[in-house]
């Protein structure tokens, strides 16, 4: 029996059950476009919390202390770097860093008359390229110079939270390094806007001189920053600053608390998709079997003819297959449509942003293309498609000829 | 010589607790090329038998021989094959594929059997001329009359050359004057095929074209008929 007869009785059964055929084909096309937008969707907000981590916080690669923690945020001589300069100058001329720059990381309580907030004081460089994503996010002010004595800037939603604006006194307090709390009074130089809500809320930038010098940490770093030309160089770059007494980083080791979430949070979506998928194929299913309900008699007239029952179940299977794929191309179509959507226009979400600590989210958030990733969900999909059908057909076909013409 | 042979076949239907024996020791012989009505009270058995005879079904107990072949061994896809190249059927709805034209219903054996495309178009044309369809080829079944739709059924029985037609009430859905037409038809195509024909059948008017008729009641052969001259 040549394969194409049996394709075109399949197709001229979808064609004249169109009704049926349509919401068919339109339930595989929703639920796999639904599918894609979830994990373009995903993808994005893990791309951006990462990129935006890289970007603000942590670099590709950084040299700390051995000792250092982050959790601690410690600002013990033992901790630090005591040669950042050197450091820097080294990493440097390593191939691939394009930045390299020193930071001291404290934490501190910031004051105004009426409020206080809990943040996170980064000494910087202010003319290093690292902080142009900070410059650049500039909408008051401007960055104070290296050898400012008494600027700061600070985030939107900071200034917005205590009610500062540029050249406001506040007072900062911070532990020293010799265990002490000291107290300092600060102008409000600048203020920005990342998008991000994590430091929109809660950093603190200074010179780096003048972090040293109030936390008397002087010619000390925690950390030095690097970018790189690229992402992937990371691994090369930290051995390449393989040495005694200094640990270098990388991005994925700096992120690694995210990393895992994020991919905790992955575990959870393939959950969701496989509920999806399940569920469009139950549909799929459910569809073929009123099919072979409908034409239990048929496949009995077709076995009396001399049809067996394998080739009774491919009949079931392309006319599955002609559905399933038709569905799959229009759900990609859609499917991709959202997520384009999504990649230009994003998603505002204000601040249920903030809601995740640790995973640095813009207010706005982004999908992104993840071509394997929806080429493997639509690769599922059909797989299930061609599952669901092998079990009408199979209904069909393990009768006795004399029972399906019995029915109906 | 006998095409079929069916020998002490016994079939039971079971619902629930209740048994129904609708074959009880069936012995029946079929020779070659003849055309035999198969009568008998509604519920005597007959449905049953045209099944058992053309393997769609398997019996409780006893054989079918079928061209010497005891056919209640073979598998599922060997009765297939069976069906496909020996056995025609005709039944009382006229059994088309809804989504295929006249044409293309009748060519479906063919195209089981894998005859090739031009022996597929000659035989084609050939049984619609032979039933007088041939300007109807294109037709879907639910473009044609009853009567027009059972002559397709009855050129797609003979169109792989069968050894045997099965027809379970043939006139039953149509009019009189269809019944007699695909009567004639059968008959005539029996006289120049040499397929032996095996109908079920209530209708007096039927019964009197056959050359022997056998006569079921409760499952039994109550006569064997004979074949007339
Ligand atoms: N699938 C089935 N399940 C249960 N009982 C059945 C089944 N098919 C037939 N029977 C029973 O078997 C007996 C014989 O039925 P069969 O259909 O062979 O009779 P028949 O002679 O063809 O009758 P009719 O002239 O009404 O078509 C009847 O009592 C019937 O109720
Ligand atoms: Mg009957």
């Amino acid at each position: 029996m040549t394969l194409a007869k049996l394709w075109t009785i399949g197709f001229r059964d979808l064609m004249r059950n169109r009704r049926r055929s349509f919401f068919t084909l339109l339930a595989v096309a929703l639920g796999l476009a639904l599918l894609i937008v979830l994990n373009g969707f995903i993808t994005g907000v893990f791309d951006d919390a990462i990129q935006n981590s890289i970007r603000l916080q942590t670099g590709h690669v950084q040299l700390r202390a051995p000792s250092y923690s982050d959790e601690k945020m410690s600002l013990l001589w033992a901790d630090l770097l005591d040669n950042p300069a050197e450091l820097v100058a080294q990493a440097q001329s390593v191939a691939g860093v394009q930045v390299a720059t020193p930071v001291l990381w404290a934490s501190g309580i910031v004051a105004t008359p009426d409020d206080s907030a809990g943040l996170r004081v980064y000494g910087i460089d202010p003319a290093s390229a690292f902080y142009e994503p900070l410059r650049a996010g500039l909408v008051a002010g401007a960055f104070p110079a290296a050898d400012d004595r008494s600027g700061i800037v600070i985030g939107q939603r900071l200034a917005n939270n205590l009610g500062l604006h540029v050249d406001d006194n506040v007072s900062l307090t911070v532990v020293n390094a010799d265990g002490e709390p000291v107290e300092g009074a600060f102008t409000v130089r600048g203020i920005f806007s990342t998008g991000v809500v994590t430091y929109d809320e809660s950093a603190l930038f200074m010179p780096l001189a003048k972090a040293q010098a109030f936390t008397r940490t002087d010619g000390h770093a925690s950390a030095i920053i690097m970018m790189l030309d690229a992402q992937d160089k990371a691994d090369a770059v930290a051995a390449a600053l393989a040495m005694p007494n200094v640990k270098a980083l990388t991005w994925r080791d700096l992120n690694q608390v995210m990393i895992q979430s994020v991919e905790s949070g992955m575990g959870f979506y393939v959950i969701l998709d496989a509920i999806v998928i399940m569920i469009v194929a139950v549909i799929i299913a459910n569809t073929l079997l009123m099919a072979v309900f409908e034409r239990i008699r048929e496949m009995g007239i077709l076995a009396a003819l001399g049809m067996k029952g394998r080739q009774i179940i491919t009949m079931f299977v392309l006319e599955a297959a002609i559905l399933g794929i038709a569905g799959i191309v229009l759900g990609v179509l859609i499917g991709l449509g959202g997520v384009s959507y999504l990649v230009n226009t994003g998603l505002y979400v204000g601040d249920m942003a903030g809601s995740t600590p640790g995973v640095p989210l813009g207010a706005t958030i982004y999908a992104a293309y993840a071509p394997g990733l929806f080429a493997n969900l639509a690769l599922w999909t059909l797989l299930i498609i061609l599952l669901a059908s092998l079990y009408p057909g199979w209904f069909a076909a393990r009768r006795e000829p004399a029972e399906a013409l019995h029915m109906l | 010589m006998a095409v079929i042979q069916v020998e002490n076949a016994s079939k039971i239907y079971r619902i629930g607790e209740v048994e129904t024996r609708a074959l009880d020791g069936v012995d029946v012989s079929v020779d070659a090329g003849e055309f035999m009505a198969l009568v008998g009270p509604s519920g005597s058995g007959k449905t049953t038998l045209l099944q058992i005879m053309g393997c769609l079904d398997k019996p409780n107990t006893g054989s079918v021989k079928i061209n010497g072949q005891d056919v209640t061994r073979f598998n599922a896809n060997q009765r297939a094959d069976l069906r496909r190249d020996v056995i025609g059927f005709i039944f009382q709805f006229f059994a088309l594929v809804p989504v295929l034209s006249a044409y293309e219903n009748v060519e479906l054996p063919l195209l089981l059997s894998g005859a090739s495309a031009k022996e597929r178009r000659q035989r084609v044309m050939q049984m619609l001329e032979a039933v007088g369809l041939a300007d109807r080829a294109h037709h879907r079944p639910d473009q044609l009359s009853g009567g027009q739709q059972q002559r397709v059924a009855i050129a797609r029985a003979l169109a792989p050359k069968p050894l045997m037609v099965l027809a379970d009430e043939p006139t039953a859905n149509l009019d009189t004057a269809n019944g007699q037409q695909a009567m004639e038809i059968m008959q005539r195509l029996n006289q120049e095929t040499g397929a032996a024909f095996i109908f079920a059948t209530h209708d007096p008017r039927v019964m009197s074209y056959a050359r022997r008729t056998v006569t079921m009641r409760d499952g039994h052969i109550v006569s064997n008929g004979q074949a007339l001259g």
